[in-house]
């Protein structure tokens, strides 16, 4: 079965997103959402190869440019997203 | 697809807005909600006293015009509710406090109702953090 | 068939209703014989932690609940040995500690997650 990860927090003040990278598996995807979306200039996320969703908004609001390694989607696109994989895990 | 959304934070949480968008998108897609349940921090957005300033988004207000619209199921812990300072009629009066905050269309219950809302759906969604 | 959920408690006990409200969801889930696993994991362990001392702060014995989850029909119960690790924490008898790789395989087997 697969995972979508879900992290909000950002990777640089908080252990989250490091927690999830530990116990990913290899069909297991992460949507960054929120200061998550500061992640992208986290390249742990890159070397795991690893799928990288990114919440659109988030992105724009912060000008983080996407990496050619991540996609962003918009809410139609989390939705979408949370169907394809056979469960949602949000690092509350 | 059957969705039961849970959320943990409070109305002012950034959270709150995604899942509140995420909640609209699902229902935009055709999908049901089968329950929305408001645990931890996310009780306060039930609360009836919350006053956003004029010139910011109203998520609690949101919410409720939300649930309301699409007849949703919008639970409320109570154990979680009652420790926050969120009351309905019937557990101001049991407790003897002044202030009542929750009214319809929130309805408080108890943890069962998560677990029976993520038994009855395809997926079970939650929201927290920032 | 019940879908079982797994829930990832990674709150140390001493920051406020986090630990207690997340164990509640396990009880909860126990009370109704659903098929629920528990996962302690970062800060999440310092719960299995021996000889703390909840009357040094005028607080409620968490250890209670955790004891309770066995009377709640609640038998998985694992323990991140990473976290452990780092913490510098023996491994817990009240449970089962698992590397990484097995983590990855724990969050597999369950229908449904919720980590807080």
């Amino acid at each position: 079965m697969s995972t979508l990860h879900v992290v909000s927090h950002s990777p640089f003040t908080d252990s989250r997103l490091a927690s999830c990278l530990r116990v990913c598996g290899t069909e297991d995807a992460i949507l960054l959402c929120g200061d998550g979306a500061y992640g992208l200039h986290n390249a742990a996320l890159h070397t795991k190869g690893l799928k990288v969703f990114v919440l659109a908004e988030d992105m724009q609001a912060r000008n983080v440019t996407l990496p050619d390694w991540a996609d962003s989607l918009d809410y139609a696109g989390f939705v979408q997203l949370s169907i394809d994989y056979d469960k949602v895990n949000t690092w509350l | 697809m059957k969705f039961a959304i849970a959320l943990f934070s409070a109305a002012h949480a950034p959270s709150s807005r995604r899942a509140l968008l995420f909640a609209q998108a699902a229902l935009a897609g055709g999908h049901e909600i089968v329950r929305l349940f408001f645990y931890q921090d996310g009780v306060y957005t039930a609360s009836n006293n919350l006053v956003a300033p004029q010139d910011e988004q109203d998520i609690a207000r949101q919410w409720r015009a939300f649930v309301s619209q699409h007849q949703l199921d919008g639970v409320v812990c109570i154990a979680a509710a009652l420790r926050r300072g969120v009351l309905n009629n019937e557990e101001a009066t049991r407790y003897q406090r002044s202030a009542v905050n929750l009214d319809a269309p929130w309805a408080l219950s108890g943890l069962g109702q998560l677990h029976d809302a993520a038994q009855a759906a395809d997926r079970l969604i939650c929201f927290g953090g920032p | 068939m019940s879908k079982s959920l797994l829930v990832i408690s990674r709150q140390a006990p001493w920051s406020g209703p986090s630990a207690r409200e997340a164990l509640d969801i396990v009880l909860a889930g126990g009370a109704f014989d659903l098929p629920i696993g528990l996962l302690f994991m970062d800060d999440g362990v310092f719960q299995l932690a021996p000889h703390q001392d909840a009357k040094a702060v005028q607080q409620k014995d968490l250890s209670a609940n955790l004891q309770a989850l066995g009377l709640f029909g609640v038998d998985d119960v694992f323990a991140c040995s990473h976290s452990l690790a780092e913490r510098g924490l023996a491994t817990p008898g009240s449970a089962e500690p698992l590397d990484s790789d097995a983590i990855t395989q724990l969050i597999d087997r369950y229908d449904q997650v919720i980590t807080l």
